[in-house]
């Protein structure tokens, strides 16, 4: 695990496009989703696991996901399960383009190309 | 089956707290596959990442809480359910802030009415009242001369109409078998109501030439007379009455409950000839303007000012020195009123300190009582927002009980007051039967109110949450710093009650002395088995048969079985009105500030001394030998007064005095009659024999054996059997007639000792609950110096002693404003000096006795502190 210093904080808002982003491959549940997160970006990006709770549900709250109670192949046990709603699609799409032009501009300032 | 994934349905506490768990559970396994050690570390170590679980489930309902009024109905249920579990505070709290909310609502709405809106019904603001004054001559006149009237009505451009009203007493003849009636009217110039904008109950204005000699036989009734007198009959429109002996058509009735310029009983026509139009010398018109539009009243009052100024270098003898001076409507009240008012608004606003200091207080101790909760719940993750806002909702509650219930008072108090302002003072308040709940008092009282109790909630629940759970646990509730500045604050505006308390009640205590003074007080004239009336001969009755009527009825009484005495007089003392004259005496100069002497004019008959039991103190009475004949000596008898004030050092009997240019030479002096009531400084006064000065008006005073009252009839009967044509009215009993004098006094009385028993009860309740929660937060303290040995009695002494000492400071501090208030109290004040020290020690001691009192319960249960069982707690 890297040390404190090299994790990085989430930028304000980009939890949510991470939670869709990661529903895109197929249902999860919480702890799921947090273990991707964490094992994709190499537990450089710091999720306090109890923040996920609130954006979950701040989500399904706007039909971007939905839920169920289901038990997975080898638990005894229900788990809430969450996977992507067609208006989670179209969100995550938007987000994404959002994202993208955001560090095209946020490089453009910080790596300008040389002029000609 | 397996179940559809499903959208937007808010989860349950239950689900959300068993995700979390989920989580948790899976979070520790991964832990301890990698090897990171027991089952119990790994659980801490998913905790860890977690951060807190219960932050994070009350976050995640957050998400779905819906709106915010379900989340305020949500802590309305919290909020009434805490206050059913402490049903004292909220009762407490809520009717306190009644009393305060009510009372002033009240007062304010009375107030504005009798001091800004006496005449609601009219267009106050576009009406004006022109008074003629004179700094040397006459600085509070405000009769204006029938000259200025004119001038007004020809120059002045600010106002669009001038009208002028003039007070007069008639006598309504009798139709049928009713009896002849007094009548007090108004003779007003036709175009006055409709200036007013007056509205009727039936007909209309007089006509517009209602004042040319001739046209004026026409009357307007009063809404009141029209139903004491005809019942209210529609046919009483377009007939005839007999005033005075001449006929008058009935054009039309006032509407209901108005009274302007008084509340009077008919209106005729004022007629104005060429030569009263000329009239600049006599002064007695009440003269009203409508303001022109777009003018404003100060622009009125520039213009008077020039049209008196030409006034005064057209005919300098008479308008000198004299300005016209328009008023805004709502000056037309006596001062008396205005003192009251005063007096009630000084009172009330003291109450409504009282009631904000004990919700405040109520307030704090609530919070005090409840900071192990709130620290408890702030550690178990209750947000501090959220606390705060359970704790405002209550005190938001109590706040919106209390002002609902303080509505319900200040109506009721302003129907109750309408019931008891004596009719003397509704006569000056002619808009009280108009009084409603004024909104804009009662949206201040609520918003101070209000703020009161949320500010003081507030502030100590964001300390009360901001306390560290272990010193309040760990404390056992006992004194933390920030406990003890409560229980300080408390403390102080305990005393701030205790204050308003002694100021409320000394004022009260004055007032009730002084009231009780007046009811025993001696007047100087009899009280008891004394019948008056007034007695009015038609108009145009010549001075011989007024003399003869006179005679007549002193003889006639003589013989009435059940009379005692009867004499006649021109106004009956504590009657409210009096006849003023000029008089000189002969040889000596003017007074340096050039004001003439004047008297109270009382024409009497040979009995009335008797009759009224005025003591004959030198010389002689009057009596029947006082004859007009011109060889009779013209005779006067004055008061000890006005003997001892003209001739200090001499004896005034056989000396002359000038009226009118007759001498009249005085043969007696009596003892002194306290003319306008005890609350009156004494005047000069002249007796004089109604046969010598004859009047058609006069009062007329009935001494009797028996009860006066039931003597009504046969003195009305009496009289008719001396003149039918002599019309009676106001009858009443001298006691009645003392009664509506004081009555004033006793109202004043009454409310501000309504105002102190509110006020003590709040401090007694303000100190019981400071008392009683310092007994409750030092059990251990007691405990610990019952172990050491202090007994009982000690610990008794000591808690009382502090609830002594808080009132001591109280009323120290309260002593001074009660000194202030008296002073504006001394107005209404008779035989008791404002800074009454032997009723402020009174009151002192009287509050201590009930600080006493109050602490007594939490002496008792302080003496109950079992040390052992405390110190072990």
């Amino acid at each position: 695990m890297p040390s404190s210093r090299d994790q990085l904080e989430l930028l304000q808002g980009t939890l949510d496009m991470l939670i869709l982003k990661t529903l895109l491959f197929g249902p999860a549940h919480g702890h799921g989703i947090a273990r991707h997160i964490q094992q994709t970006t190499r537990e450089v990006l710091v999720v306090e696991h109890g923040s996920l709770y609130p954006a979950l549900h701040r989500l399904e709250r706007n039909g971007w996901i939905a839920s169920r109670w289901q038990t997975p192949p080898g638990r005894a046990r229900e788990l809430k399960f969450y996977r992507l709603t067609a208006a989670g699609r179209r969100q995550l799409r938007t987000q994404e383009s959002r994202w993208d032009a955001l560090v095209r501009a946020i490089g453009r300032v910080m790596q300008p190309a040389p002029e000609v | 089956m397996r179940w559809p994934f499903r959208t937007s349905a808010t989860p349950g506490d239950d689900e959300i707290r068993r995700e979390i768990a989920d989580h948790l559970e899976l979070e520790a396994e991964d832990v301890a596959r990698c090897g990171a050690g027991g089952n119990a570390e790994a659980a801490a170590a998913a905790r860890r990442r977690f951060g807190n679980a219960t932050f994070v489930a009350e976050d995640v309902r957050a998400v779905w809480r819906p709106t915010w009024i379900e989340q305020l109905a949500q802590d309305l249920r919290h909020g009434v359910r805490s206050l059913r579990r402490s049903p004292a505070y909220a009762v407490t709290a809520t009717i306190t802030l009644a009393f305060g909310i009510g009372a002033s609502t009240a007062v304010f709405s009375l107030g504005d009415h009798v001091l800004d809106r006496p005449f609601p019904q009219l267009p106050e603001d576009e009406l004006v009242w022109i008074v003629q004054r004179s700094p040397h001559e006459c600085p509070t006149c405000d009769n204006a001369s029938p000259a200025a009237f004119t001038a007004l009505e020809e120059r002045a451009t600010t106002l669009s109409a001038v009208g002028a009203a003039q007070l007069w007493r008639a006598s309504l003849n009798g139709h049928g078998d009713a009896p002849s009636d007094l009548v007090n009217g108004y003779r007003v110039t036709p175009n006055l109501f409709a200036l007013a904008a007056a509205p009727f109950a039936l007909g209309k204005g007089f006509p517009r030439d209602a004042g040319t000699p001739g046209r004026d036989g026409v009357v307007i009734l009063s809404y009141d007379y029209w139903h004491g007198r005809f019942n209210g009959s529609r046919g009483v429109l377009d007939s005839t009455i007999m005033l005075d002996g001449a006929p008058r058509r009935v054009v039309g009735v006032l509407a209901k409950g108005l009274a302007f310029p008084e509340a009077v009983d008919v209106y005729t026509p004022l007629v104005l000839t060429a030569a009263d139009a000329n009239n600049h010398s006599s002064r007695y018109l009440d003269i009203f303007g409508h303001l022109a539009a777009g003018a404003s009243v100060p622009q009125a009052q520039r213009e008077a000012a020039r049209i008196s100024l030409q006034m005064a270098s057209e005919s300098p003898k008479s308008d000198a020195g004299w300005v016209l001076v328009p008023r805004p409507l709502n000056a037309f009240h006596n001062d008396d009123t205005v003192t009251l008012v005063r007096i009630f608004a000084v009172a009330v606003a003291l109450v409504l300190l009282a009631a904000c200091v004990s919700a405040a207080n109520l307030s704090l101790a609530r919070t005090s009582a409840r900071r192990r909760e709130m620290a408890l719940r702030a550690a178990l993750g209750g947000r501090r927002g959220r606390l705060a806002r359970h704790l405002l909702t209550e005190a938001l509650l109590v706040s919106l009980a209390g002002s609902a219930l303080g509505v319900g008072f200040a109506a009721w108090g302003i129907h109750a007051a309408s019931g008891i302002i004596p009719p003397a003072m509704a006569r000056y308040s002619p808009g009280l039967a108009f009084v409603r709940v004024d909104g804009r008092a009662l949206a201040f009282t609520l918003a101070l109110c209000i703020t009161v109790t949320l500010l003081f909630a507030l502030a100590p629940v964001l300390r009360a949450t901001r306390v560290p759970l272990s010193a309040v646990l760990a404390g056992g509730g006992r004194g933390s710093a920030g406990d003890l500045h409560g229980t300080r604050l408390r403390a102080v505006l305990v005393v701030v009650e205790v204050s308003v308390a002694i100021i409320v009640l000394s004022a009260a205590a004055l007032l009730t002395r002084s009231a009780r003074n007046m009811v025993n007080g001696d007047p100087g004239v009899r009280l008891d088995r004394v019948l008056t009336m007034q007695v009015s001969l038609p108009r145009g009755t010549s001075d011989s048969s007024a003399r003869d009527f006179v005679s007549r009825l002193d003889a006639g009484f003589r013989s009435v079985p059940g009379v005692l005495a009867a004499g006649v007089v021109s106004t009956t003392p504590l009657s409210n009105n009096w006849w003023g004259t000029i008089f000189s005496v002969p040889g000596r100069p003017p007074r340096p500030n050039g004001s003439p002497l004047t008297a109270n004019d009382q024409r009497i008959t040979a009995d009335y001394f008797r009759a009224m039991g005025i003591r004959i103190l030198s010389g002689r009475g009057i009596t029947a030998g006082d004859r007009a004949d011109t060889t009779a000596q013209r005779v006067a008898v004055i008061n000890h007064y006005m003997a001892s004030h003209v001739w200090p050092n001499a004896d005034p009997l056989g000396r002359t005095i000038t009226i009118d240019s007759v001498p009249w030479t005085i043969v007696g002096v009596v003892a002194d009659v306290h003319h306008g009531g005890l609350d009156e400084p004494l005047r000069n006064e002249i007796y004089r024999a109604a046969a010598q000065a004859p009047s058609t008006a006069m009062d007329l005073d009935v001494w009797t054996a028996g009860d006066p009252g039931a003597m009504r009839e046969s003195v009305r009967l009496a009289v008719a059997s001396v003149d039918p044509r002599a019309a009676v009215g106001d009858m009443m009993t001298m006691r009645e007639m003392q009664a509506r004098h004081i009555s004033p006094f006793w109202l004043i009385a009454d409310v501000v000792n309504t105002f102190a028993i509110i006020v003590v009860l709040i401090a007694v309740v303000g100190l019981y609950g400071v008392i009683a929660y310092g007994v409750a937060q030092r059990r251990r303290e007691l405990a610990v110096r019952m172990a050491l040995g202090a007994s009982r009695r000690d610990i008794v002494s000591y808690v009382a002693g502090g609830a002594v000492r808080l009132t001591t400071v109280g009323v120290a501090i309260g002593a001074g404003g009660a000194l202030a208030f008296a002073r504006l109290l001394e107005a209404v004040l008779y035989g008791v000096p404002a800074g009454d020290p032997a009723t402020l020690a009174m009151v002192a001691a009287l509050l201590v006795t009930a600080s006493v009192a109050a602490a007594l319960i939490p002496c008792w249960r302080a003496a109950r502190v079992h040390p052992a069982q405390s110190l072990s707690e």
